[in-house]
């Protein structure tokens, strides 16, 4: 279904010249399109960067079910389907497409007063990558723990109290 | 014309000057009035069903506040074990937040509870702070000044939530110490508190306390059978800034489900409306009842007055 | 005393004239007519001096470890448990037995019930002395002591029913000098500070009812700030300040009962014929006011238990104990007392009143320590803060004897009036 779909629509293409491409409704992207691997480290400070294997996660998540409704297919909450049931692939596929660094900043928070607004609740890049990854990795008992995905900085260590950064040991009898 | 015109003026002016004087007077019953909180005040929204027990939050606090060196790291996850007088970890003069963990039977989890100054709408720390240390900013935080503190601790007998602390360590410089939503360095400049910016399960979700309001409602109407059918903190004690959605009933996680609906000043009102009846009454009643027990007394004095005449 | 007392005929003395006609020095009044030596002599010859002498052997030193390590050093004052022994006795317990002051200086001066003029000055006595050692009490277990005055002059919350407190404690401990100032002003023999007192006496009496009225019932009205954690039979935020008013009213005559009784038995060379032979006659007396506001807080307890359907908490173990509460420390004395006045045994009425004093400052413990938490867990409080709570207990005790043994409190001044 979807193949055929896809070869009507380049073979619409190819007939206006085979340079037009224009993002259609319906038109929905496929596994393989993706990277096999995505490097997320924009937020990196406490922990170093995960190297995201996205070939390896095909494997075990359908892409809605992280890209909600913007790889085009059938958007797996059915909330979300009130509205994106045909919404089809959307222009921005990326996580920062859609979820803010700046989830809490003064702009923000203050853009979620536009009385039309139905995202009043849509989290930041940071709470959208863990929500998303742990929720997941506990049901399929994927790895959970901080430092089974990231690896601890300095700066992390500093944060935490720990490794190099640990407390006393005389005073941790203390209390 | 003109004069009756003047006298009703006077007439309004002294009415006035009374009123003014009765305002003054009143003082204890006019701050015993309802105050809803501030219409832009800021809050955060405590997700139970997101938190995963990682105490980055405690981490964040305890940087951001310049609290002493814990005495565990704070990845080290032996703390939830830890039980004093029966009693999971609380807020104290080294950690105004903490996380606690619950195993809740029904879930194949457990889960977690970030304890840490609610911010009161109407603060009964607040309002029974004889030296009003205390303050309810616009921005939605509670803060205290340690400046004027006496150091009575009544505060924490007033806080339904048991989250002023005391530094009962110091002789010389006691003083109070708990969450201050971050309030000098981060919320009064637009910015989030520490722990909200630290949680990387956005587990803390700030914004304007009405937004939240929405927010949390939207998350229980949109999941349905996720979470219960309450935010605690809308309406306990007369609202909260930081409030709370769970998957299970409150009460499994720690919280007080019994703490009253209304501002805990409202218990105190009963007390606070007969001070200026006894203030007033008193003296006339009282006087009154001395003039009728001594009547006889004074007839007898008056008439050995007159016999001796 | 008595054994000077029998040798030298001026002493105790009663007038401003020694036995030559001199007049006694200030100096030589304070050391009771004695030479330093036999001022030492009987001090050392009282076992309950050197009772009080190991107790601040111990206590002294206590007290300067709270004040230099803190209260964290001394009490078991948590964040749970901010409030400990020396407010929950300090305080809470110091005030109401403390109200007798008020509650004579209304009977005798208001209602002009002068047969009751003998113990008049006892009950405004161990009124000022009680309310100045819950001061020192609380001086004791604020955290920061030197800001006391911040309330009244630096920065004042006066919503707040605390502000309430301090300011009536604080003006009220001003009344209740006033009113002791004229034995001490006939003690000295400055005639004139004493007619200035005696003309305000009215203004100053009243000012005590209204005052006491406020701040006894603002003791209990701070628990109001509490109605999560202070066990529901023992808060009743309707009534909680009636209580505490209506209790303190027994307490204060209870503990007038229990420091006159001592008087008499221990210091029998101090008191004159007046106070001596009226003693009986107003221990009934003030055993009838006793028993009538016990039955009146009786009453309105259980109002309180009804008003806000608590039956069900009675079947509990903490309805048991607080019926044991109003059982021993309410009924029993309530009891003892109307036995006593209807067959006239000084005796029963005096234990009555000792057992109403204590079940007081039980209630007391029971609202600001015992079943507050109720449902967290209890605290025991440290030996330390006890001994402490015991050595401010005893300097109380001293001072009062102090005062007795000198002013005219249980005997008249047969200088010039």
């Amino acid at each position: 279904m979807r193949t055929r779909k896809r070869i009507i629509q380049t073979a619409f293409a190819l007939a206006f010249g085979g340079i037009l491409i224009i993002p259609t409704h319906g038109w929905s992207m496929d596994a393989e399109d993706a990277p096999e691997s995505v490097t997320i480290d924009s937020l990196a400070n406490l922990y170093t960067g995960v190297e995201f294997n996205h070939a390896m996660h095909v494997e075990y998540a359908s892409c809605q079910e992280c890209h909600h409704h913007t790889t085009g297919g059938a958007v797996v909450n059915p909330n979300c389907a009130r509205c994106h049931r045909n919404s089809g692939e959307a222009d921005e596929v990326t996580c920062t497409g859609c979820h803010a660094t700046n989830r809490f900043s003064e702009t923000y928070i203050r853009a979620l007063e536009a009385p039309e607004l139905y995202h009043i609740d849509k989290p930041g890049l940071k709470g959208a990558y863990h929500l998303n990854c742990v929720s997941c990795h506990e049901t399929t008992s994927g790895p959970t723990g901080c430092l089974d995905c990231h690896t601890m900085t300095e700066s992390g260590e500093k944060m935490f109290n720990t490794g190099s950064h640990s407390p006393a040991k005389g005073q941790q009898s203390g209390h | 014309m003109k004069k009756t015109v003047s006298r009703r003026n006077l007439l309004k002016g002294g009415l006035a000057g009374t009123a003014a004087i009765a305002v003054m007077k009143n003082n204890e019953t006019q701050a015993a009035q309802t105050f809803e909180g501030y219409p832009e005040g800021m809050g955060v929204l405590v997700d139970l069903t997101r938190c995963v027990g990682c105490r980055s939050c405690e981490a964040a606090c305890n940087k951001e506040q310049g609290l002493p060196e814990p005495a565990k790291p704070f990845d080290d996850y032996s703390v939830f074990d830890e039980i004093k007088h029966g009693q999971k970890r609380r807020t104290d003069e080294t950690a105004y937040t903490i996380v606690n963990k619950y195993d809740i039977p029904e879930l194949d989890h457990p889960l977690f509870r970030k304890v840490q100054c609610n911010h009161c709408q109407e603060p009964a720390c607040l309002t029974s702070c004889f030296v009003n240390a205390y303050t309810k900013t616009p921005e939605g935080a509670v803060i205290y000044n340690s400046k004027v503190c006496v150091g009575c601790r009544t505060c924490m007998i007033a806080c339904p939530f048991y989250i002023p602390t005391f530094k009962y360590s110091s002789a010389f410089n006691p003083r109070i110490m708990k969450c201050i939503f971050c309030y000098d360095t981060r919320l009064k400049d637009g910015k989030p508190p520490a722990c909200v910016e630290a949680c990387p399960q956005e587990a803390l979700t700030f914004g304007r306390r009405n937004d939240l309001i929405n927010m949390g409602r939207q998350r229980i109407r949109e999941t349905p059978g996720k979470y219960v059918e309450h935010i605690y903190g809308e309406t306990e004690v007369g609202g909260t800034a930081w409030m709370y959605l769970s998957s299970v009933s409150f009460d499994k996680v720690g919280f007080d489900t019994h703490v009253p609906k209304e501002p805990i000043l409202n218990s105190v009102k009963e007390f606070l409306a007969i001070v200026p009846m006894v203030l007033t009454i008193w003296p006339g009643l009282f006087a009154g009842f001395h003039l009728l027990a001594t009547r006889k007394e004074k007839i007898k004095e008056q008439e050995e007055k007159e016999e001796q005449v | 005393m008595r054994f000077f007392s029998k040798e030298r005929p001026e002493i105790p003395i009663v007038n401003h004239l020694k036995a030559d006609g001199t007049e006694w020095t200030i100096k030589e009044k304070l050391w009771l007519g004695l030479s330093v030596a036999e001022y030492k002599k009987q001090f050392f010859r009282n076992p309950v001096n050197w009772l009080m002498i190991g107790i601040f052997a111990l206590g002294v030193p206590l007290i300067l470890q709270r004040y230099i390590y803190g209260l964290g050093a001394v009490t078991h004052a948590s964040n749970d448990y901010p409030w400990g022994l020396f407010l929950g006795f300090g305080l809470f317990g110091m005030v109401p037995l403390s109200a007798s002051g008020f509650m004579l200086g209304t009977t005798v001066e208001l209602f002009g019930r002068k047969d009751f003029h003998p113990i008049e000055r006892l009950a405004l006595l161990n009124g000022l002395l009680g309310y100045f050692f819950a001061v020192l009490f609380l001086e004791v277990d604020l955290g920061m002591p030197w800001r006391l005055p911040y309330p009244m002059f630096v920065s004042l919350g006066p919503a707040a029913v605390l502000f309430l407190v301090a300011w009536h404690v604080a003006t009220y401990l001003s009344v209740q000098i006033a009113e002791v100032l004229p034995a001490f002003f006939e003690w000295i023999g400055w005639l004139k500070g004493k007619r200035v007192i005696r003309k305000m006496v009215l203004g100053l009496t009243i000012a005590g009812i209204i005052l006491s009225t406020l701040h006894q019932g603002a003791l209990g009205a701070l628990f109001t700030y509490a109605p999560s954690k202070v066990h529901p039979l023992w808060l009743s935020v309707n009534f909680q300040w009636i209580h505490f008013f209506c209790s303190s009213i027994f307490a204060g005559l209870s503990m007038v009962i229990i420091s006159s009784t001592l008087i008499r038995n221990f210091m029998a060379w101090r008191c004159d014929d007046e106070f001596k032979d009226n003693l009986d006659y107003i221990t009934i007396g003030l055993a009838k006011g006793c028993s009538y506001a016990m039955i009146t807080y009786l009453i309105i307890k259980i109002v309180a238990v009804a008003h806000d359907q608590e039956w069900s908490y009675l079947l509990t173990g903490w309805g048991s104990y607080y019926m044991l509460e109003l059982g021993i420390a309410v009924v029993l004395p309530m009891f003892m007392f109307a036995v006593g006045i209807r067959n006239h045994y000084v005796g029963l009425i005096r234990f009555a009143a000792l057992i109403a004093a204590l079940g007081i400052i039980w209630n007391r413990l029971n609202t600001s320590m015992i079943c507050y938490n109720w449902q967290l867990y209890q605290e025991i409080p440290h030996w330390k803060e006890v001994w402490i709570t015991i050595t401010v207990y005893s300097l109380y005790f001293l001072t009062y004897r102090f005062i007795v043994y000198r002013l005219p409190i249980v005997y008249g001044w047969k200088g010039e009036k």
